[in-house]
């Protein structure tokens, strides 16, 4: 019975790698443009594509794809950035929010343009990272495959948070966050830094996708719309007052997953349907309890 | 002597004629103060479509096109009164429609209850989820309601594909039905369709004209001044959400009822890309208007499923249209915040203009 709970944990890993990946991008948009990027998922599945479609078409090597993936969702990243959030400064939060709302149309559309594999009803999809095997540990399973993504994962986030505390980038952005204006006037270039924001995190959303999508397979461009709502609940359940909150949330929703995941499943029980119902209403009642987040605090606005 | 006489005569005649045209002008700004006359003009052409379909001078296929996008239409209302009156954004709405629909189906197919009792259940369901949804996440900021309904509609739609797979899913169908004596079949159900899309559009544009509605406007310019005036955040807001919801699980109803059936195929109608649509077709057409939420929704779907299915190149690139849409939503956004009823609005206004100078040049100024 704990082995087969280990298991389980093991299997949640690699979308919880996915999963604290993407909270960390979409605070970085929301800390440094005040909006909820909804064109996250998309743009990270646009990576994931780019890197599937090459490897499979031209039969590149699979680092070698997975880079170029990263590099394509910086860049796309960076360019809606310049190209239109940069341009509707005047535009109010609702509205950037339906820009990023009609970005997902917009990407989602093109996909099947750009990739002959996204035409093909059922294209069997290798994984990326194709280290299927693993070792025994006692009874249970560690597959290679999810022992990367961990790794890629704790990597970048100590990297990340290191930076944010410790280099000049992490005090712009720090700044930046806590007042545009007033970082500007400070002589903190915000626009470089929004625009690097944006494409570190669709950076960031295509590792996400590619340790993700080594797991499930890449059905559509919608593949990491679930990811993405479990990073905007994990950015309300940890309060975006802070960058660690967010990250703690996603940890604290992916092992509610995984418990409740485990006791649903069990026999008797019969619950598997409403697994993510029942974390979700969870983590509502956690966020009525406070509001503000588990980390956060009250954020005052000035009229 | 006579030759002036006649001229002016002449003269007169032409100015009675430029009035009659500048009457017709008129009539625009009198549709607009009551508005019902024009929703009564609406539904008439509707109607005149339909028995012209029935008459073998209008293709069948098209019926069946204006009626899912009357459906789509009443959906879009619910979402203007929440975009262009409360300024929220919701990704819920497919969800919402959702439950509309499979309430409909076990409350009629499965208990045999009646229409009446069936469209309590849905409004009721809709509502108790609104209200849930909307009180958690408009605690704490407006922009939360976005990601907490996301989540909620990805929730609803996984749910019920789990219980589509336990159950057999060609069992999903309502051929026809005996709803309280009367046999309804789809050529009824498309003036059933007509009349609730006239209704509420009656009702959303009374509500925008009440103190309700004007409460909501106040709120959506500045939250601030809204609150000094003693208007609650949290209700309005409320009121704007579980409204938009109980529009959706209408059309989710009509939608089980003219359909008649859901299958695996039609699930795609409860996913992201149909909230997506909703909005982009409020955007484009105007946020603050009735009339410019039937626009958006003709442009999105209705040009779409009436005239471009014809075209092999639109069938074989479905895609096309999303790509449309994404792109009108963010240019409109971006640089046309009134949309579609703006733009017509500035051109009837533009021509008005003219008129009156080309009337100033002809006759001189009028004392």
């Amino acid at each position: 019975m704990f082995s087969a709970l280990i298991q389980n944990l093991i299997g949640v890993l690699p979308s919880m790698c996915a999963g604290i990946l993407a909270t960390f991008a979409v605070t970085l948009i929301f800390k440094t443009s005040y909006t909820t990027n909804f064109a996250q998922g998309v743009i990270s599945a646009l990576g994931a594509y780019v890197a599937v479609d090459l490897a499979m078409t031209h039969g590149l090597p699979l680092w070698g794809v997975s880079v170029i993936g990263v590099v394509v969702a910086f860049v796309v990243g960076v360019l809606i950035d310049v190209c239109i959030f940069r341009r509707g400064r005047n535009v109010n939060t609702l509205g950037k929010q339906i820009i990023s709302m009609g970005l997902i149309s917009l990407i989602i559309g093109i996909i099947p343009f750009l990739f002959t594999i996204a035409k093909a009803e059922a294209m069997p999809v290798q994984p990326i990272i194709p280290l299927t095997e693993g070792f025994k540990m006692g009874e249970v399973n560690v597959p290679y495959n999810t022992l990367l993504g961990v790794g890629i994962t704790v990597v970048l986030m100590v990297v990340l948070f290191v930076a944010l505390q410790k280099s000049k980038w992490g005090l712009a952005v720090r700044a930046t966050a806590s007042n545009e204006t007033v970082a500007g006037m400070m002589g903190v270039n915000t626009k470089i830094i929004t625009a690097l924001s944006w494409g570190i995190a669709g950076a960031l959303g295509a590792v996400a996708a590619i340790i993700y999508v080594g797991n499930v397979s890449l059905s559509s461009g919608y593949v990491m719309t679930s990811t993405q709502i479990n990073a905007f609940l994990a950015g309300i359940l940890g309060g975006f007052a802070t960058f660690y909150g967010p990250v703690l949330g996603a940890v604290i929703i992916y092992l509610l997953n995984w418990i409740v995941g485990y006791i649903c499943s069990l026999e008797g029980v019969g619950l598997t349907t409403w697994k993510s119902a029942i974390v979700y209403v969870i983590v509502m009642i956690l966020v009525l309890i406070k509001p503000q987040g588990l980390f956060g605090k009250k954020m005052v606005k000035k009229v | 002597m006579t030759k002036s006489l006649n001229l002016t005569k002449t003269f007169m005649e032409q100015k009675q004629k430029d009035e009659r045209a500048l009457r017709s002008i008129r009539l625009l700004d009198k549709l607009r103060k009551r508005p019902v006359l024009g929703f009564a003009v609406f539904a008439l052409i509707l109607v005149v479509v339909k028995l012209m379909a029935d008459a073998g001078a209008v293709n069948a296929g098209l019926i069946n096109a204006i009626g899912s996008t009357i459906i789509y239409c009443i959906v879009g209302l619910g979402f203007c009164l929440l975009l262009g009156y409360s300024a929220l954004a919701s990704l819920g709405t497919a969800g919402f429609i959702a439950i509309g629909c499979y309430s409909t189906y076990y409350c009629i197919a499965e208990w045999g209850l009646t229409i009446g009792v069936s469209l309590l259940m849905s409004v009721g369901l809709a509502i108790v989820i609104g209200i849930a949804v909307g009180y958690i996440s408009l605690r704490i900021e407006g922009i939360y309601l976005a990601i907490v309904t996301l989540g909620v509609a990805q929730i609803i739609k996984e749910a019920l594909s789990a219980i589509m797979d336990t159950i057999k899913i060609n069992k999903y169908k309502l051929t026809f039905m005996n709803i309280d004596g009367l046999l309804i079949d789809p050529d009824a159900m498309f003036y059933i369709l007509v009349a609730v899309l006239f209704i509420l559009m009656l009702l959303t544009s009374n509500l925008m004209n009440s103190p309700t509605g004007r409460a909501m406007l106040a709120m959506k310019n500045s939250t601030s001044a809204a609150q000094a005036f003693g208007i609650s955040l949290m209700k309005y807001r409320l009121m704007a959400f579980v409204l938009s919801t109980i529009y959706a699980a209408i059309a989710g109803m009509l939608f089980m009822l003219y359909v008649g059936y859901v299958s695996n195929s039609s699930s795609t109608l409860f996913s992201l890309s149909t909230s997506l649509n909703i909005l982009g077709a409020v955007i484009i057409g105007g946020t603050k208007s009735i009339w410019g939420t039937l626009g958006g929704t003709f442009i999105i779907y209705g040009i779409n499923s009436m005239f471009l299915q014809d075209i092999a190149f639109f069938r074989d690139n479905p895609t096309l249209i999303t790509i449309v849409c994404g792109l009108l939503v963010v240019l409109v956004v971006m640089f046309f915040p009134g949309g579609l009823v703006q733009l017509v609005w500035t051109l009837i206004l533009k021509i008005k203009g003219l008129f009156k100078k080309w009337r100033v040049r002809r006759y001189g100024l009028e004392e």
